[in-house]
Parts: structure tokens; C-alpha cells; sequence
């Protein structure tokens, strides 16, 4: 509400098209045809390429459709401490465990 | 009856209460499925041969069009909420109508691949069920059920948007959209999680793992 309508759409178009041309990208980079062989850095780049574009799909998805973008920053901030969790969880564990199966 | 609190009052920050409330679901939401990826993670690590078998044995075109279908009912989910706010109730029902379509239609898709799964022994207690499958029926199967719980309040607004009084509540729909769009975020982290990261290079060929 309040802001332009014809704006909002093109910025829903955008992150469609975005969120289409990212989801392709990630399956073409997925068959990129390098040795990802596991512990490997191959490995690591191959997860990294993966995990990188689905935070950039992300960041799209809640910043647009989820309306952060038009939010009071409260809540923006409220959303930020759950995802801050989360990308700490995830990370340190594909970070540390690998190491400790790799050693 | 007086009661020295007043529990009634809008938070301060005027935003909505169901919409508060639905963020805090979805921060809740999202540390349930944090378990899922974090055990999955250690368990990939420690099991890179069975997770890698498994993954190249996903069907990626099949999850490739769900992907499609769930981001292009992201995109009508939002368009209705807009329209519901302009008071354009007949695009309203259309967007709305074509997110439940798209819903339905992932469902659909799910079935056929979970029906391949079946026919190849992969179900568990089959004879090729890995651990690895434990995590993609796992995973995928808490998604769909979101995906229905979505699909369920969609249909009864759409209904009631053709009864006499009609359906004009856009923070609800404002709300039900944050957790379709949360559904649509998790399967984007699934998808490549699941579908892609296959610890070795697959065109290599699979069974020449040590």
C-alpha cells in the first residue's frame, strides 16, 4: 500500500525472471564438468557455487515478494536474527565436519 | 469487569499482529528444517558415497519443473495479495486461483516422482532404501506437507471470495503469501541440497567410487 503499483509489478517481473534464470544457472553449474571429488576443493567449490546462488534466491524472494523491501525495519530486523542462526548452523557444521572427516 | 492491562493494543511499530505472528512461525519453521539440514550435512560428510549414489539417482528434470511451478506461484500468490489491495477482486480470484493450481500441480509432480521411487525399491524398508533416502522423504516429504498446508487456507479464501459477502482481508492474504513464499525458500535450499551436490563428478561415472 502506498507505493506505486505499476512499480511493484515490475519488481515482482524482475525477481521472476531472476529467480528463473538462477534456478537454471544452479543445475548448469551443478554439471560443470570439473572433478568435485568429495574433500576435495573441487568439492567445496562445486557446494559453495550451490549454496551462493540459493542465498542470492533467497535474499530476492524475502526482500521482494515477502515485502521486507516495503517493511518497517523492525520487523526486518526481527527477520534477520533467525536467518543469521541459521546460515551460522549450517555453515559452521559443513565447515567443521568436513574438516574433521578430511583430516 | 477492569483489568489493569490491556492486552488489545497494536504493537507500537504498527505492524500487523497476524503478520508479526507469521514471522515468528516462519523463524520457528525455519529452525525445524535447520535440523534437517544440519544433520544432513554430517551425515553427507561422513556418508559421501551413499548420499552420492542416492543424489544421482534423483530425478533433476522432474524437480527442475517443480522449482518452476513453485516460483511461478510465488509470483501469483504476490500478484493477488496486490490486487486484493487494489480491490480488483476478479484478478485477485485469477492469481490466487493459479497459485492453488500451482500448488496442486507440485503435488502432482511429487506424486509421479515419489511413485518412481517407490517402483525402484527405494521407500524405506525396500531393498535399495540408503540412508540417503531417509533424508530426501525426509526432507521433501515435510515440504509437500507444507506445500498442502498452504493449498488448504487458499481454496477456502478463493471459495469464500465468491459467496455474497466475499473474502476482502489482504493482511490475511498478506500473511498466507509470507508462508507460501517461506515454503517456496525452503525448496530452493532442497533443491540443490538434495537434487545437485553430488560429491563427485557424475558424468565421470558414479560406480567408480572407491
Amino acid at each position: 500500500m502506498g507505493h506505486d503499483h505499476g512499480n511493484v509489478i515490475k519488481s515482482y517481473m524482475q525477481v521472476f525472471y531472476a529467480l528463473a534464470v538462477l534456478t537454471l544457472l544452479t543445475v548448469g553449474a551443478a554439471m560443470l564438468p570439473f572433478p568435485h571429488e568429495w574433500g576435495t576443493p573441487g568439492d567445496i567449490l562445486h557446494v559453495s557455487i550451490g549454496v551462493a546462488i540459493a542465498v542470492v534466491k533467497v535474499i530476492a524472494v524475502m526482500w521482494v515478494f515477502m515485502h521486507l523491501k516495503f517493511d518497517h525495519p523492525m520487523l526486518r530486523f526481527f527477520v534477520y536474527v533467525p536467518v543469521f542462526l541459521f546460515s551460522v548452523m549450517t555453515f559452521a557444521l559443513n565447515f567443521l565436519e568436513s574438516w574433521a572427516y578430511t583430516r | 469487569m477492569s483489568s489493569a492491562l490491556n492486552l488489545a493494543h497494536e504493537p507500537v511499530t504498527k505492524i500487523p499482529m497476524g503478520k508479526l505472528a507469521m514471522w515468528a512461525f516462519l523463524a520457528s519453521e525455519l529452525m525445524f528444517f535447520t535440523g534437517f539440514f544440519g544433520a544432513f550435512i554430517v551425515l553427507r560428510n561422513s556418508n559421501y558415497t551413499v548420499f552420492g549414489e542416492g543424489s544421482h539417482h534423483l530425478n533433476v528434470a522432474m524437480a527442475l519443473t517443480n522449482t518452476f511451478i513453485l516460483i511461478g506461484s510465488s509470483l501469483t500468490m504476490a500478484l493477488s495479495i496486490l490486487n486484493l489491495e487494489k480491490g480488483n477482486v476478479k484478478n485477485f480470484r485469477l492469481f490466487l486461483g493459479l497459485t492453488i493450481l500451482g500448488g496442486f500441480g507440485f503435488l502432482i509432480v511429487k506424486y509421479f516422482e515419489y511413485s518412481g521411487k517407490w517402483h525402484d525399491g527405494l521407500f524405506p524398508g525396500q531393498e535399495h532404501h540408503t540412508l540417503f533416502f531417509s533424508f530426501y522423504f525426509l526432507m521433501t516429504g515435510f515440504h509437500a506437507l507444507h506445500v498442502i498446508g498452504g493449498v488448504i487456507p487458499m481454496i477456502f479464501m478463493w471459495l469464500k471470495s465468491f459467496t455474497k459477502s466475499g473474502y476482502n482481508h489482504p493482511v490475511k492474504v498478506e500473511t498466507l503469501g509470507l508462508y507460501w513464499h517461506f515454503v517456496d525458500l525452503m525448496w530452493i535450499f532442497i533443491f540443490p541440497a538434495l537434487y545437485l551436490m553430488i560429491p563427485y563428478h557424475a558424468a565421470a561415472g558414479a560406480a567408480v567410487h572407491h
